[in-house]
């Protein structure tokens, strides 16, 4: 069985037949052309295919596309211009941050969440929100670095400049780890 | 790594999802989160000819607050539980709960409900439920049913729902403004499946259960006592801690391995020294 669907993709109004049993992931691949969706392991347990659904992040191996009618979807590859991405981006090309580069998109949305919900969060906290994501090659000190500095240096920004910040960082959401 | 073809129908109201489970029979499944549902179709360890999408039915994710207790829509996400977003009957319990289920995008998908429905014994709502005393509602052919969800779970992934049962919501009753609770669990990694995981509530209740075993959680009466007359928590409560959870087990006629009852004894301890507001690492003297 297939269904038509209607969601917005990084910003695009996007309609599309899909098959049922697609998961979101192939779908925002195949039909949207967002290759920053890395497939770990489908299964939801590696966190390389995270992207943000209707402002939460969420795994697109484990969601179907159907599921997804009327969604305002998020890759990588719409956040480019995006501040705390862009400082992302930055921090983690300083601090060996990624090897191979697979997880890295993955890793890449996590790390907006984690500065948007817990700021400019100490070592234990990035780590344990960081848990969800693997990356064979780094050993994770250098992300766990990079995350941390570009907290910092959001935060340091946004105190400099308090007009941005309600544009640089979504509003801190309650609730800690 | 791909789900096997199905049908994906997304009803209105909840009696439609329940007439498609009626004329799907076996081979029609619920979703709503899908966190674990979705894994498991993408493995083919489980397979569907329909699948009943319930995630947008207006009923299952309202709340409400009724005084005494809390009634919480199955189709509430573990994350607007973590974040406040709904009235916290517990004290903090269901929050602090929710914030260690997972990781944070599965947060956000993932409902009480289906982690309800699905009963992985090593699920948190399946132990903080029980644990709470809440009531579970249901919705199947023969109408609307609720039962405790304390008895709820008969096995590893068995629930006391029929083929044709939707969970649509849990009555939380409100603890005492003065109980206090602890709760640990052990994984070996932030955010798996606990290996084990102990509960306790103190003050106007008192309430203690393990989970993570290899069904239900158990009930600890003989630890309830101990908690019960305990002014503090000393080395000498943590031992009778310990005795009165092997006799508790023994009474329940579960088995558990030596291996697990350290492991749950463990978390018994780190529980209770938490609801006396013992930081985690401190040893007791």
């Amino acid at each position: 069985m297939t269904q038509t669907i209607e969601l917005t993709i990084n910003g695009k109004a996007v309609r599309a037949e899909v098959d049922d049993r697609t998961t979101l992931a192939d779908f925002l691949r195949e039909h949207a052309d967002a290759r920053s969706i890395h497939l770990g392991c489908e299964h939801g347990v590696c966190g390389a295919c995270t992207i943000v659904i209707d402002g939460a992040i969420a795994r697109s191996c484990i969601t179907l596309a159907v599921m997804q009618d009327g969604a305002d979807i998020r890759t990588l590859e719409g956040l480019g211009d995006d501040p705390v991405i862009r400082q992302l981006r930055e921090s983690f090309h300083h601090n060996h941050g990624l090897q191979c580069g697979y997880c890295t998109p993955g890793m890449l949305i996590t790390s907006r969440d984690i500065i948007a919900r817990y700021g400019a969060a100490d070592e234990s906290t990035v780590r344990d929100a960081l848990a969800g994501n693997i990356c064979r090659c780094t050993g994770y000190a250098g992300i766990v670095k990079a995350v941390r500095e570009a907290a910092a240096r959001l935060a340091h920004d946004r105190s400099s400049d308090a007009d941005a910040s309600a544009s640089v960082v979504p509003r801190r959401i309650a609730g800690s780890l | 790594m791909k789900p096997a073809p199905f049908t994906y129908i997304r009803p209105q109201r909840i009696e439609d999802a329940v007439a498609q489970l009626v004329e799907g029979g076996w081979d029609a499944k619920v979703i709503a989160g899908g966190q674990s549902l979705m894994p498991m179709l993408n493995l083919r360890m489980v397979s569907a000819e329909r699948l009943i999408d319930i995630r947008r039915i207006p009923q299952l994710t309202a709340c409400k607050d009724l005084g005494a207790e809390v009634r919480i829509g199955a189709g509430v996400t573990h994350a607007r539980i973590q974040q406040g977003d709904i009235p916290d009957p517990s004290n903090g319990l269901m929050p602090k709960v929710a914030s260690r289920i997972a990781y944070q995008a599965v947060r956000n998908r993932g409902t009480i409900g289906g982690s309800l429905s699905l009963a992985d014994p090593a699920a948190d709502w399946v132990t903080t439920m029980a644990a709470l005393g809440a009531t579970v509602e249901w919705h199947g052919e023969a109408g609307p049913q609720t039962g405790p969800a304390e008895d709820f779970i008969q096995a590893a992934y068995t629930t006391n729902l029929g083929p044709t049962d939707v969970l649509t919501a849990i009555r939380i009753p409100r603890l005492p403004r003065e109980a206090v609770w602890g709760t640990y669990k052990l994984c070996r990694k932030t955010g798996e499946f606990a290996h084990a995981m102990a509960m306790v509530i103190r003050g106007g209740v008192t309430r203690a259960f393990l989970g993570a075993t290899d069904g239900a959680p158990i009930r600890l009466p003989s630890v309830e006592t101990e908690l019960q007359r305990a002014p503090t928590c000393d080395a000498g409560l943590e031992r009778a801690l310990g005795e009165a959870m092997e006799t508790d087990i023994a009474n329940s006629s579960r088995e558990l391995a030596d291996v697990r009852r350290w492991q749950m004894r463990t978390c018994l301890v780190r529980a209770t020294r938490m609801s006396f507001g013992i930081p985690e690492l401190a040893v007791s003297a």
